[in-house]
């Protein structure tokens, strides 16, 4: 089911740990939200909507709305947050373009680290019926998720360091200041184990982070005669029940529906020959390999050859991460949005000590809660498409 | 120039009504020391822990069903860090598919040598039959039970 209306990313703004870090949240917000204006070509004044997706618990403020106005331009305007995740804000942002009722929208996530322990906040995430009492937070989650991957296929456990090398690697390139130290094989498996069958090096510890990005329609795109959409040619979106027990962990069924759908959307029938590079989730190695699977770019019995042979590294075939991802930079509630900042960036050649020369087509995807319940993908390409 | 912090340390209590089914649930684990789960009639699916309905066919569920002691694990975990009000670690828990049930509850394990995480996980393999053990003093919790292996 196509959207009513084309629509692509014309701005963006990262805040990263090393910058801005003198100042308070709204602060920081009011900085790059502005940025990101800046960078579509705007003013305040030609922003028709703003979407914003933040984290109560970790923000210590309820409802980011209210606190997050002021900053984000968000006084006297249409403005609308959701707590589930940055990436569902982008859909939101990127739906109401569709809609026709808007031409422009601001899309704004950010994760703090401010809590005395996001572990504690995240365990609110789980109800309080049968899970609470549970020392069940995301890294537990992720943990069980790779305990089910490694006994389905017994080779993620061996794949996960070589995987966890190359992010870490890419990460220190693309972004020295913020982004964990490279590391090496035995490294990672001397640290400390954290969450079995994770260690501390598979567990990037959270950061700060605040990802802004302006979607505009095509119509504003002609008007202004914008040189580099990052043209948003699929999307899809979906979720898992929340109760971890009814999940089989190592299918991702809801991944497979929001990969369908943005597939079917791009036109895309072979993702690994049609796509110029992917931007993925990797909270850890194993949801890397869960990934490569469900959208189709390497299948288990492929795992070795492709991560062993480079295929997804920097200068292979398909890069995957070439930020560092996850594994290499955590501000934990706005991954997936970076995610898609990062593939938007990389369309619009804007991407950094990181870019991709000639990148036409990029492929982001988001997962967020307990092992991956919320999944989402998005391909952008340099062309606007049918 | 000098930046401030402040630091705020909320405290708020929460009661939540648990319903009928997790209510019935509880007492039947405090009084009887047994796990029930939920069937769906439409699906025939038994959901542990039970639900009031299915979030699959949207339909009630009718009738109670007698699940375990005996299941398999289906996913394990070796917590190394501390988390507030729970046990030091280090300590193992995970999911297990109680027999008789179609979906997994989560527990801890217990009875396990955790010193050596290698060796651990081979004992706590994913499929490894086990069986919940029942506290002698039981609140109708959670943590009334925990699994160890057969």
């Amino acid at each position: 089911m196509a959207l009513n209306r084309k629509s692509a990313v014309i701005g963006s703004a990262l805040f990263l740990p090393d910058r801005c870090k003198d100042k308070s949240l709204e602060e920081a917000l009011y900085e790059i939200a502005q940025e990101a204006i800046r960078d579509a070509g705007l003013t305040m004044d030609e922003v028709d909507g703003i979407v914003v997706g933040s984290n109560d618990q970790f923000d210590g403020r309820a409802i980011s709305v209210m606190m997050a106005s002021g900053s984000v331009g968000g006084v006297d305007r249409d403005i609308l947050s959701t707590p589930s995740s940055g990436e569902h804000a982008f859909v939101l942002g990127v739906l109401r373009v569709a809609s026709g009722q808007f031409e422009t929208q601001l899309v704004i996530s950010w994760s703090l680290t401010e809590a005395s322990s996001l572990s504690e906040a995240q365990r609110l995430g789980a109800d309080p019926y049968f899970h609470r009492r549970l020392p069940l937070d995301e890294g537990s989650a992720f943990a069980l998720q790779a305990s089910v991957i490694g006994a389905a296929w017994p080779q993620a456990h061996d794949l996960a360091t070589p995987i966890l090398i190359k992010n870490r690697g890419n990460g220190a390139k693309a972004y020295p200041g913020a982004a964990g130290a490279k590391v090496d094989r035995q490294s990672v498996d001397s640290s400390r184990p954290k969450r079995w069958p994770l260690r501390e090096a598979m567990l990037p510890p959270p950061a700060a982070g605040i990802v802004a990005l302006v979607i505009a329609s095509d119509a504003h795109i002609e008007e202004r005669g914008i040189k580099n959409p990052a043209w948003i040619r699929g999307m899809g979106w979906a979720t898992e029940t929340g109760f971890l027990g009814d999940r089989d962990l190592k299918s991702a069924p809801a991944l497979d529906a929001a990969a369908e759908r943005a597939y079917e959307e791009a036109g895309i029938t072979d993702p690994r020959k049609a796509l110029d590079l992917v931007e993925l989730t990797d909270a850890t190695p194993y949801q890397e390999l869960l990934v490569y699977d469900r959208l189709g770019l390497s299948s288990p019995d492929k795992w070795q050859s492709d991560v062993n042979g480079g295929s997804f590294s920097a200068d292979g075939g398909l890069p995957v991460n070439l930020s560092g991802g996850v594994a290499a930079y955590n501000p934990v509630f706005c991954t997936g949005l970076m995610r898609i900042a990062e593939a938007a960036n990389q369309i619009r050649g804007k991407a950094g000590a990181h870019q991709k020369n000639g990148a036409k087509l990029a492929l982001a995807h988001a997962a967020s809660g307990f092992a991956m319940q919320y999944q989402t993908v998005l391909v952008f390409g340099a062309e606007r498409g049918e | 120039m000098e930046l401030l912090k402040r630091k705020e340390d909320w405290k708020i209590t929460y009661t939540h009504a648990l319903g009928e089914v997790a209510s019935w649930f509880y007492v039947q684990l405090r009084d009887n020391a047994k796990i029930y789960g939920r069937r769906c009639a439409k699906s025939g699916r038994v959901l542990v822990p039970p639900r009031a309905f299915s979030d699959q066919t949207l339909e009630p569920t009718t009738d109670w069903v007698e699940v375990g002691p005996g299941g398999k694990i289906e996913a394990f975990t070796i917590v190394y860090e501390p988390f507030e009000n729970l046990p030091e670690p280090p300590y193992a828990f995970g999911y297990v598919q109680l027999d008789g049930a179609d979906t997994a509850i989560g527990g801890f394990f217990k009875g396990v040598d955790l010193k050596d995480p290698h060796k651990a996980a081979e004992i706590l393999k994913v499929g490894t039959r086990v069986t919940a053990k029942f506290a002698d003093k039981r609140v109708g919790d959670v943590l009334d039970f925990w699994f160890e292996l057969d």
